[in-house]
């Protein structure tokens, strides 16, 4: 079912972009990559929107005042959220369901990527079940996995002197953390728990796909790479860039919010 | 807020799951390899070597001991001309030589940077080992490089090589056969063929090289200068290379039909629908032709393509049938067993399943 529906049409679509750009698989990674976020922009602006009406809500003098004033009762805190929520026209899971639908999205796209690298005799076998009737298969087959300095179907190393230096795997990290950093909303509330852990992500994201890049292969990180740098582009056609965000020692401003009347 | 973060994080974590699950699926799925001496049967299958007596089915021994998911093995191993080591590759990159009574391993050679995906080619002194780095290697016994092909092919290698003597032979899934010198790797020619080629090619009597492709053809080359002799249609994808006996090649195709082309002229000897595709190479014994198909029956077919018989075993065999003795040894994969004995009636003589 999770095959058919989503890993086997990606698979397709990716093939079909590397026979019309002419047999390259890495700038078929990235168009395939542009091509999903494309699709699900009106998701991502939707979470975006979402995510920043709930920072300011966080950070709203009205939010810190009763927390203050309730600061002992966990109970009655909870009850006075749900009504400054309904006040202002805040859904709490509003900003976490766009990410639900794209999760699903990620896991096709990985797939679909490693499925049509078919390193093994096995690997070929399913991708040539999976390809669409339509395509000759035996004319496309194998993929060319030569991208610039990078074989798609192997981890990275750039050898120097004799050492392999993972160079895609430290570029992963550094736009997954530059994209963290700069699309994280700011917050001056310190008992904001959603800042807390944006902040842990924004150290843990980097090392998690850093490690995924290191280890697997070469084609997830032009996957990644792409994704970080569109992911950037899209907050900042948005407007949401906060490129101070990467200054340390960077401060955000109180806001106060707009009762929804 | 805490529900919702908790959810994210969560996500985060079923993304590491599956990507990691994703990419160990990619590491270890092939089918395995097979090949006997007079004692044992050798099966590369995931994560072990096994050798299984070939009197009794019971294993003598495992390589390695304790199973490591970053080492699988799927090329089929082969034995050295005196017996001695047994040669197999992983996927981890390395070629491993072991001996074949202990399983202890003598060496292994660490220079390739890719998998090893079939089979090595030796010779009295030297081990052809071909790689999906698209270089061929010339290994001694004790391991050492001799030499590396002094060009790079234009993909990977999945086939075992050939050789008269002269040359080395092998095919590459950018869809071209080599030739290169046995004494020192240098390309003598090349030629490009209408698909993949994802098995071994096969040496016939008179001078020709014999290669299944993946755009379904058998072609049939001139050893001497690559030209193109002869190409046989097949009905779809030939997976594995050819098998041959005095008077026919016999190839079988994913459609699951089996075909005899004779060796002299043209045209079809006769062919054979069989229930399954085939993506192993037929095993000519005597004078019954063997052919594995992936719905795990076992056909067993006169060399007129006449009084078929078939034995149906549990799971898909999309491994080549090996000879041992008078043995015929199939490993199926996701089945009840490892490995099955058959006689050439058809009849089981034991099985093996790894523990």
């Amino acid at each position: 079912m999770w095959e058919t529906i989503i890993v086997d049409p990606f698979t397709n679509v990716l093939l079909l972009i590397y026979k019309l750009i002419g047999g390259n698989f890495g700038i078929a990674i990235i168009l395939f990559t542009i091509l999903i976020r494309v699709i699900t922009h009106p998701l991502m602006a939707a979470q975006i929107k979402s995510s920043t009406k709930m920072t300011q809500f966080q950070q709203s003098k009205q939010w810190q005042d009763i927390q203050k004033k309730y600061k002992g009762d966990k109970e009655k805190l909870a009850q006075e959220q749900m009504n400054l929520y309904k006040e202002l026209g805040i859904s709490p899971f509003a900003s976490c369901l766009p990410s639900v639908i794209q999760i699903p999205l990620i896991f096709g796209l990985y797939q679909s990527i490693m499925r049509a690298l078919a390193a093994s005799p096995a690997q070929l076998l399913i991708l040539s079940r999976v390809v669409y009737s339509f395509f000759p298969i035996s004319n496309l087959v194998p993929l060319n996995s030569q991208f610039l300095w990078m074989n798609l179907g192997q981890p990275e190393r750039v050898y120097m002197f004799g050492y392999g230096i993972p160079l895609l795997a430290i570029i992963v990290a550094l736009t997954t953390y530059v994209q963290s950093k700069v699309t994280m909303p700011a917050s001056t509330n310190p008992g904001d728990q959603g800042a807390m852990m944006n902040k842990m992500m924004a150290l843990y994201m980097p090392l998690l796909l850093g490690y995924f890049a290191l280890t697997f292969a070469s084609g997830l990180s032009i996957y990644f790479i792409t994704g970080n740098l569109i992911g950037i582009a899209q907050y900042a056609l948005l407007g949401k860039v906060n490129w101070r965000a990467i200054i340390p020692g960077y401060k955000p401003e109180t806001t106060v919010l707009a009762r929804n009347k | 807020m805490k529900t919702k973060y908790l959810l994210l994080i969560g996500m985060a974590l079923v993304l590491v799951l599956v990507l990691g699950g994703c990419a160990t699926g990619l590491t270890a799925s092939s089918w395995p390899g097979v090949t006997a001496d007079k004692n044992n049967a050798y099966v590369a299958d995931g994560p072990f070597v096994y050798a299984v007596n070939l009197q009794t089915g019971t294993e003598v021994w495992r390589f390695p001991a304790k199973a490591a998911t970053s080492t699988p093995f799927y090329a089929t191993p082969v034995l050295t001309p005196d017996g001695g080591q047994l040669i197999v590759g992983s996927f981890d990159h390395k070629l491993y030589s072991l001996n074949p009574t202990s399983g202890a391993e003598n060496w292994r050679f660490e220079q390739a940077r890719d998998r090893w995906i079939g089979g090595v080619l030796i010779t009295a002194d030297t081990i052809y080992a071909a790689n999906a780095d698209y270089n061929l290697y010339a290994i001694s016994f004790t391991g050492t490089l001799k030499w590396v092909t002094p060009f790079t092919a234009d993909q990977a290698i999945w086939g075992a090589p050939v050789t008269d003597g002269t040359n080395v032979y092998f095919g590459t899934l950018g869809r071209h056969v080599y030739a290169v010198n046995a004494q020192t790797g240098r390309e003598v020619w090349v030629q490009t063929v209408n698909g993949a080629i994802l098995g071994s090619p096969v040496l016939g009597p008179t001078n020709i090289l014999y290669v299944g492709t993946y755009g379904g053809e058998l072609v049939a080359l001139n050893t001497g200068n690559g030209q193109i002799l002869q190409q046989q249609t097949t009905s779809s994808w030939i997976w594995t290379g050819p098998a041959l006996d005095g008077s026919n090649i016999y190839t079988g195709d994913a459609n699951g039909k089996v075909y005899a082309f004779p060796m002299s002229g043209t045209g079809t000897a006769w062919t054979q629908q069989l229930n399954g595709a085939i993506f192993g190479s037929p095993l000519v014994m005597d004078t019954t032709i063997i052919v594995a198909t992936e719905s795990g029956n076992i056909y067993f077919i006169d060399n007129t393509g006449q009084n078929i018989k078939s034995v149906t075993l549990t799971g898909k065999i999309y491994a080549s049938p090996a000879a041992a003795g008078t043995l015929v040894l199939v490993a199926p994969t996701g089945g009840d067993n490892t490995l099955v004995a058959l006689d050439l009636t058809g009849a089981i003589k034991w099985s093996y399943t790894a523990k």
